[in-house]
């Protein structure tokens, strides 16, 4: 097999085939072409604002440590001692002065430099100590806070690589009449036994609603705050759309879904006055849209939250949903837009375990044979095309989607076979 | 309320949860209850929960059990065991118990299918507040669980 075998598409088709999904040696293979090759998500600024401070994660199949240095830059290292190859830190965030490795001592800098090895005498004097620090991921690059990292030392500059969907960032961003949040503490997280790609599919997906969000849409009616029908109809309102890159949304016009806030009194108008006053009230309208945004491959931005998608093999996967905390804001905004949150989020919310049901189905499903293609030419027919946009005809389409298995098939792309995971 | 008799409440409460009582599991609450599952140690007005459900958010989650959402088809059986039962204060009118709390749940299917036919289970600390006499009712139920920091599948039955 090779790439133009498995995703396929022609003026009306775009199909993929179900082995991306289930296949180990494509697992692999993405781990190796995409997540540690391409610029992925590491973390968000708020996580370590003090130098020491650092978060302990994985580009794709690699752990990484995300750490502020004493010099105040923002650093990716790989959480690998140089002398036999343990971890150097097992918590997952914290604040440290050095990392030291709890097997034999060597203790790095939280520049990742070498500072110092137990017991020295036993290496010649001349033991080049400058070349054994934490190394480093190549290129680490920051956009609104959001830290990106890529273990390519080549390749195209953040800036390059989010031009398109940096505005739409910013908009996301801009849900704080400063421009600025942190991220809380805590988390939301999920680990379920399917494929990473269910999530990517999934979080653009402005089609399952109706269906996986039924009794949510019933818990709306009975509180009051929209009818199930009139729910439904909302979702021939706003669009999706395909960036380049891989990236996209759906985007819904604000007062439309349910949106962010449960409660609807003064401190809600005072943050809508806040907005006009920072925005102007046609960026207000459009900032406080609904809008899901995925870029690609691991991030999504949205109203409540940054999603994190961390692949551990082939069919376990692990979500971060990390709430954020708007600054510049009433606290008790922030307040509600975390029990907003909590209703729908999260492990035990009202929504998001029933999208987590339909990742397993698809893993169930997907082992069935002679039919391995998951068709994704929702609305090819009616979307328009632009210059690396791909504009849907309805919220519904999955033009989203398709960017992203564009991508996924450009990363993919460059060796013969998608059956050569045991390449150098 | 005796120890004994705070152990039994308890006892006959996650009874009712096992046996799928959820209108009478409700009915045990106060109105001014809440029912929380904290992530971590923090003021809840600045950290998310996994839950936390004031009476309104506590009747949704028993309405959406019924509504058969996917999370929820085929529905959660669950054991709850209650241990180490400690009264920490007891008046007429209120009482604080802390206890343990053993939960085993099962969705029951073909183990072909992802995510059913595999039993879990969960230990947590619990804090009761009972407020009441004769007739007891629940004002704080707050679990917290052992993994409650780690990733997991599927929180959708009660605790």
């Amino acid at each position: 097999m090779n790439v133009d075998e498995v995703v396929v598409e022609s003026e009306h088709d775009f199909r993929i085939r179900t082995d991306i999904y289930t296949d180990p040696d494509i697992f692999q293979l993405e781990m190796r072409r995409i997540f540690e090759r391409s610029w992925v998500y590491v973390a968000h600024e708020s996580e370590i604002p003090n130098p020491g401070d650092y978060v302990a994660t994985t580009i794709g199949r690699q752990p990484v440590i995300v750490a502020r240095g004493d010099d105040g830059q923002v650093r990716v290292l790989l959480n690998h001692c140089r002398h036999r190859g343990s971890v150097v830190c097992r918590l997952e965030r914290g604040h440290a002065e050095h990392f030291r490795c709890p097997y034999h001592g060597w203790t790095y800098g939280t520049d990742g430099a070498l500072l110092g090895i137990a017991q020295a005498t036993g290496y010649p004097e001349d033991m080049p100590l400058a070349d054994l620090g934490l190394a480093p991921a190549p290129r680490v690059a920051v956009y609104r806070c959001l830290i990106f990292a890529s273990l390519a030392a080549d390749g195209e500059s953040l800036d390059e690589r989010l031009s398109q969907v940096a505005t739409y960032i910013d908009l996301w961003a801009d849900r704080s009449p400063v421009g600025s949040m942190v991220l809380t503490s805590a988390a939301h997280k999920f680990r379920y036994a399917g494929n990473w790609k269910f999530q990517l599919d999934n979080g653009v997906d402005g089609y399952h609603g109706n269906y996986v969000h039924e009794s949510f849409l019933q818990i709306l009616e009975r509180s009051g705050e929209k009818t199930v029908r009139g729910y439904k109809d909302l979702r021939s309102t706003g669009s999706v759309v395909g960036l380049s890159h891989g990236d996209g949304f759906i985007d819904r016009p604000y007062g439309g879904m349910a949106g962010q806030f449960e409660y609807h009194d003064s401190r809600l108008s005072r943050y809508h006055e806040q907005l006009r006053q920072a925005y102007g009230p046609e960026r207000m309208q459009a900032i406080l849209g609904q809008r899901n945004l995925l870029v690609f491959p691991n991030l999504f931005l949205f109203e409540s939250h940054i999603r994190v998608i961390r692949p551990l093999s082939v069919n376990d996967t692990i979500v971060l949903m990390q709430p954020t905390r708007l600054n510049g804001v009433n606290h008790e905004l922030n307040s509600q837009r975390l029990r907003t949150h909590e209703r729908f989020f999260g492990p035990a919310g009202f929504g998001a375990p029933d999208d987590v049901e339909m990742f397993v189905n698809g893993e169930t499903g997907m082992k069935a044979r002679g039919v391995e293609w998951v068709i994704l030419s929702r609305g090819l027919h009616r979307e328009s095309r632009g210059d690396g946009v791909w504009l849907g005809g309805h919220s519904t389409d999955e033009a989203p989607q398709r960017s992203a298995y564009r991508e996924w098939k450009r990363w993919m792309a460059g060796a013969e076979s998608l059956a050569s995971a045991g390449e150098a | 309320m005796t120890r004994a008799e705070a152990e039994l409440f308890i006892i006959r409460e996650l009874r009712l949860i096992d046996e799928r009582h959820f209108d009478d599991w409700l009915a045990l609450f106060t109105p001014d209850c809440l029912y929380w599952l904290p992530i971590i140690e923090s003021d809840p007005a600045v950290e998310p929960s996994l839950i936390y459900d004031d009476r309104k958010r506590l009747e949704e989650r028993i309405f959406r059990l019924t509504a058969f959402p996917p999370a929820q088809e085929p529905g959660s059986r669950t054991v709850h065991n209650v241990s180490n039962v400690d009264v920490l204060e007891a008046t007429g009118s209120q009482l604080t118990a802390l206890c343990n709390l053993t939960v085993f749940e099962l969705r029951p299917g073909d183990p072909v299918q992802v995510g059913l036919a595999d039993q879990r289970v969960f230990a947590a600390n619990a804090e009761y507040h009972l407020v009441g006499g004769p007739d007891w009712h629940i004002r704080l139920k707050k679990v917290w669980l052992l993994n409650r920091n780690e990733p997991l599948y599927n929180l959708t039955f009660l605790f």
